[in-house]
């Protein structure tokens, strides 16, 4: 947990025969970063070539993401194959299924069809909705308004029997064909259309046998609202484009068993066929190579065995041994779940390298109290738990957001660390509603600190955070130290800024600085214990810069010691001080601004209880809820963000350098996307 | 005076911010290998894009979808604008005025199509924006007009009235709205330069630059359309060249127009300012249009090497607004491509080489 999981390299030969088995067993098992011996140039022999398959990769991806096309139209995700579904695996057929598939988009693209002729139907008659709204309804009485509209109005008569004859011809228009009522074989009609198509509206009209009449007395009565009537045609409209819609769901419905299905069976195939794509294969024997975790050994071994009834060569080699294939191995941090949001800030900013340091278990102590210390209030916290709980809860099922759930757990973790902290420090949506703790915060920021406690002033608040941030930098120093030391590079060790010299360094400036403080600034230390607290590492790393000129010459023989080189490791020296210096002078006064956060967040809720006791009654408590909403949403943003920044600059610079890769095994979950 | 610091720092960081949001390019390589429509969609749905695919399933209407782009990219103009100094508004505003002039040449094509050529229904009318841009343009009065006069009166009191005025003779005469369109063209550039001269220096030399490209670039467009679909006279193809191009000027397009060996007129500045592009002058093509495609790809890059620089460059600049407009309408450009080509079942190497 504390540092990355120990891998295990498996080089493996196995008889072509066994091939298969042995593929569906690495993908069961699902543990098996693999190296694709092909790309190996200096390791592959030539007699090795790529396993060919029936079906290419690419085909098969093809299909799987065309099924996609269909499922997601459907609504439906896909869920990972299971290990039951790969004992059922049966061969795929791409023709045919790509068969089945052309089939269904045929009948989704007539489905889309219509509804794209729905959509100009609707089009059409909101252009006419749209100019009858701009240019003047007065629509009940037939008449328009406005010089400027564009719209053509006319009451007439035609027989009943061409009625189909002029709905057909008035389709590709823009145009509304009200029916008003029947006289003997006569159909009377009241026609809206757009006056730019007034040409070919009275080409059809005369293919109708239409006459123009005046309004007939018996239906002068009939006062159809036209706009009404618009409405209502443009909400069939409506209805049936999401029948048609409706229809695509259906569609999918009915095929969703069967589409899902072939989902799997190929999801499955092209998982094999993925894995197989980094094997090598001579005439009778297949090889592959890849990382696992050391952990998995034995179970794999036993596995493989099972698979290929014992005949097969296997190989295993530990990171950093000689028979080693590949320079990256891959790292897998293991962490339990609890600490997710928390590996997930860390893999933000980078992967630790292989045998290093994981400090996702740090970062979560760390995190929270830089977080409690900035936003403490066990009111504002119990919210922000609540409000990371309802997000949790509502994304517990969603594998494709699986970062926001994270994000959602984090908010409650934080939450948590406000409640904790809000205790401490008697905090309740700013009220001192229980006696503190460990200290009154509210209180020495308003000036009426109880003075009960060891912490009595700005400044002690602000030591706190000054002795919080010497502990991570400290901690920070000390993983470096046993992250070279893994890595056995002694000067490293000795000479970088983090190293031991760098750490004596600070370890004496911290010293000196509390000497002073507590000799109230009157006093230093003695100048024997300043020269060996800070003047002797700095002395000692001088020799930093002449030792790697040296070591860089070894085997030059034709290179010879220049003495223009000794103010270059004069002036390497003095930048390697200054940097040194001002870098953990720098490091530690950033932690003031936990205290300086913690401080606004204090003062914003004073300000608003002071604004409250302007006001009363409602008026008071709507300024508080309000206040207590913007200090949880804007300091609690900003002290996360502070938290993160802190750990990312202060902490991490220290030993992490986020170089690593991330160990991706080809299992049945693997991500599809 | 309000200083670079000042002026830009807020925005900047909202638009590094914004830019670190574009699609990447194996998205636009993974889309254009998606193997329909549906699948290219469902790649869309975790991007600030999905709302495309609520649409399309909706309406089962591509166009429909494509006008939600549209709208989109003009409200990223307005978006941006709020947030800058008086003194860039007006190139904002002069770039937001290119979708008000398509918008208004759409417009003039339906009437076009309806009055002169005589042709009726078209679907047009329903893509088309009838909310303000930049100026009041009553686009239904424009559609439904009877005249080009009626049109012209319409756009009383923008500068699109007198383009109109002038040009609408020749367009009646010539059966073609070509001139007119050219001239739209000319007044988008003028003005465009124009509120470029009103920036600060520093300013100033960063736009012309960019905007020099992208006139280069549309040049190129114009003497492609020329080669393959007008047979117009050398005269007639110089008077229609913006003027303004960063690195091709009126000479070098004559020349371009002219000559066989398209590439050689080139080597001079692809050499001299970006050597790094020389290798794509030496490619073999047959015929002109694939070279002028080639010298197409060629500014493409230009483009793209100009943002780069003004990305990594010093950041307090008009170039920083510019280059993510650019980025963003090659953006919408790519997905519009993408989704057209999978709705016409385009195979996936020429939507590649479409890109």
């Amino acid at each position: 947990m504390i540092l990355t999981t120990e891998m295990i390299q498996l080089f493996a030969v196995v008889l072509a025969k066994d091939c298969e088995p042995v593929t569906e067993t690495l993908l069961r098992e699902g543990v098996m970063q693999f190296i694709n011996i092909s790309e190996l140039e200096n390791v592959k022999p030539k007699s090795l070539s790529e396993i060919k398959s029936d079906i290419s990769l690419t085909k098969i991806s093809d299909l799987r993401k065309r099924i996609e096309g269909f499922l997601f139209a459907g609504g439906v995700i896909p869920p990972a194959p299971r290990e039951t579904d790969l004992n059922k695996r049966a061969v795929v057929n791409i023709e045919k299924e790509n068969a089945f598939l052309d089939k269904m988009a045929g009948e989704l693209e007539s489905i889309r069809e219509r509804q794209r002729v729905l959509q100009q139907e609707i089009h059409k008659l909101e252009d006419i909705k749209r100019q009858v709204e701009l240019y003047g309804i007065g629509i009940s009485d037939i008449t328009l308004k406005a010089k400027h509209s564009f719209i053509a109005m006319q009451i007439g008569k035609l027989p009943a029997m061409n009625v189909k004859q002029l709905e057909d011809a008035l389709q590709d228009l823009p145009s509304l064909n009200v029916a008003l009522g029947q006289e003997d074989d006569m159909s009377h009609h009241l026609l809206i259309s757009m006056k730019r198509d007034n040409e070919q509206i009275n080409k059809i009209l005369s293919k109708v046998g239409w006459s123009k009449v005046e309004l007939p007395g018996e239906l002068r009565s009939v006062r159809k609202d036209v706009f009404n009537e618009l409405t209502t045609k443009l909400q069939t409209l409506a209805a049936e484009q999401k029948k048609a819609g409706m229809k695509v769901h259906d569609l999918m419905e009915k095929e969703q068993k069967r589409l899902s299905e072939i989902w799997i069976n190929i999801r499955i195939n092209e998982l094999l066929l993925k894995i197989q794509e980094n094997f090598a294969s001579s005439s009778r024997t297949v090889i592959f190579t890849g990382w696992l975790p050391s952990s998995k050994k034995n179970r794999l071994t036993r596995k493989i065995r099972q698979a290929c009834e014992d005949r097969c060569y296997l190989e295993w080699n530990q990171a950093g041994s000689l028979g080693v294939i590949g320079d990256e191995v891959p790292v897998r941090l293991d962490n339990p779940k609890v600490f997710a949001p928390f590996q997930m800030l860390v893999s933000n900013f980078g992967i630790p390298q292989y045998g290093t340091i994981d400090p996702t278990p740090f970062v979560m102590p760390i995190y929270l109290t830089m977080f409690g210390l900035m936003f403490a209030d066990l009111g504002q916290g119990l919210i922000l738990a609540f409000l990371g709980a309802l997000g949790a809860y509502f994304l517990r099922n969603n594998e494709q957001k699986q970062g926001s759930r994270n994000l959602s757990w984090l908010v409650v973790w934080c939450g948590c660390s406000s409640i904790f902290f809000g205790a401490l420090f008697g905090s309740f949506f700013g009220i001192g509603l229980f006696p503190p703790l460990w200290f009154d915060y509210h209180g020495i920021i308003a000036g009426h600190s109880a003075h009960n406690s060891a912490i009595n002033s700005v400044v002690d608040i602000l030591s706190i955070t000054i002795y919080f941030g010497i502990s991570v930098i400290a901690l920070g120093l000390l993983f470096n130290w046993i992250n070279i030391i893994r890595e056995k590079k002694w000067i490293e060790l000795v000479f970088d800024k983090g190293g031991i010299l760098g750490g004596w360094i600070y370890g004496g400036g911290i010293y000196i600085v509390f000497y002073l403080t507590s000799h109230n600034y009157k006093e230093v230390p003695p100048d024997i214990m300043i020269f060996l607290l800070v003047g002797l590492p700095a002395l000692l790393l001088f020799i930093k810069e002449p030792y790697h000129y040296f070591k860089h010459q070894e085997g030059q023989s034709e290179k010879k010691f220049n003495v223009t080189a000794i103010p270059n490791f004069f002036m390497g020296w003095i930048v390697e001080l200054l940097e040194i210096f001002s870098g953990y002078l720098s490091n530690t006064l950033s932690f003031m601004r936990v205290a300086g956060l913690g401080m606004a967040h204090v003062c914003l809720m004073i300000s608003f209880f002071t604004i409250a006791e302007m006001t009363s009654g409602f008026k008071s408590i709507v300024i508080l809820v309000l206040g207590n909403i913007l200090v949880i949403s804007l300091e609690g943003l900003s002290a996360g963000i502070q938290a993160l920044r802190l750990n990312y600059y202060e902490f991490f610079t220290k030993f992490f350098h986020g170089t690593g890769k991330l160990y991706t095994p080809i299992s049945l979950s693997s991500s599809y996307k | 005076m309000a200083g670079p610091l000042s002026k830009y720092s807020f925005i900047n960081a909202k638009l590094r911010a914004r830019i670190s949001k574009i699609l990447p390019e194996d998205m636009f390589e993974e889309l254009a290998k998606s193997p329909s429509l549906e699948a290219a969609l469902v790649l869309l749905r975790d991007t600030p894009f999905a709302k495309l695919e609520e649409i399309y399933s909706t309406t089962g209407d591509l166009k429909q979808a494509e006008l939600e782009l549209l709208r989109s990219e003009i409200e990223l103009y307005r978006n941006i604008k709020q947030y800058l100094h008086r003194n860039s508004i007006e190139l904002v505003d002069a770039l937001l005025s290119q979708f008000e002039i398509d918008n208004l040449r759409n417009a003039i094509r339906i009437y076009f199509d309806r009055k002169i050529r005589k042709r009726a229904g078209d679907t047009g009318i329903h893509y088309i924006l009838y909310d303000r841009i930049i100026h009041d343009i009553p686009i239904d009065i424009i559609i439904n007009a009877e005249s080009f006069e009626e049109i012209a009166a319409a756009c009383g009191g923008t500068p699109y009235n007198q383009i109109i005025m002038k040009y609408y003779h020749t367009v009646e005469s010539e059966g073609s709205l070509f001139r007119m369109e050219i001239a739209f063209d000319h007044y988008y550039y003028k003005n465009l330069l124009a509120s470029i001269d009103k920036l600060d220096r520093r300013d100033r030399a960063i736009a012309m630059r960019l905007v020099g490209v992208e006139i280069d670039l549309q040049n190129i467009n114009w003497i492609i359309r020329f080669k393959n679909f007008y047979d117009l006279p050398l005269e007639a193809v110089l008077a229609a060249i913006v003027p303004g191009g960063f690195n091709l000027d009126i000479a070098v397009m004559e020349e371009l127009y002219v000559a066989q060996n398209v590439t050689s007129v080139l080597q001079g500045f692809v050499k001299s300012k970006y050597p790094g592009l020389s290798a794509l002058l030496s490619s073999h093509t047959s015929d002109s249009t694939s070279r002028l495609l080639l010298i197409r790809r060629i500014l493409e890059e230009i483009m793209k090497q100009e943002i780069h620089r003004i990305l990594a460059g010093y950041p307090f600049t008009i170039g920083i607004i510019l280059s993510y407009f650019v980025l963003k309408r090659n953006e919408l450009k790519k997905i519009r491509t993408i989704l057209n080509a999978k709705y016409y079942r385009i195979e996936q190497e020429r939507i590649e080489s479409m890109l």
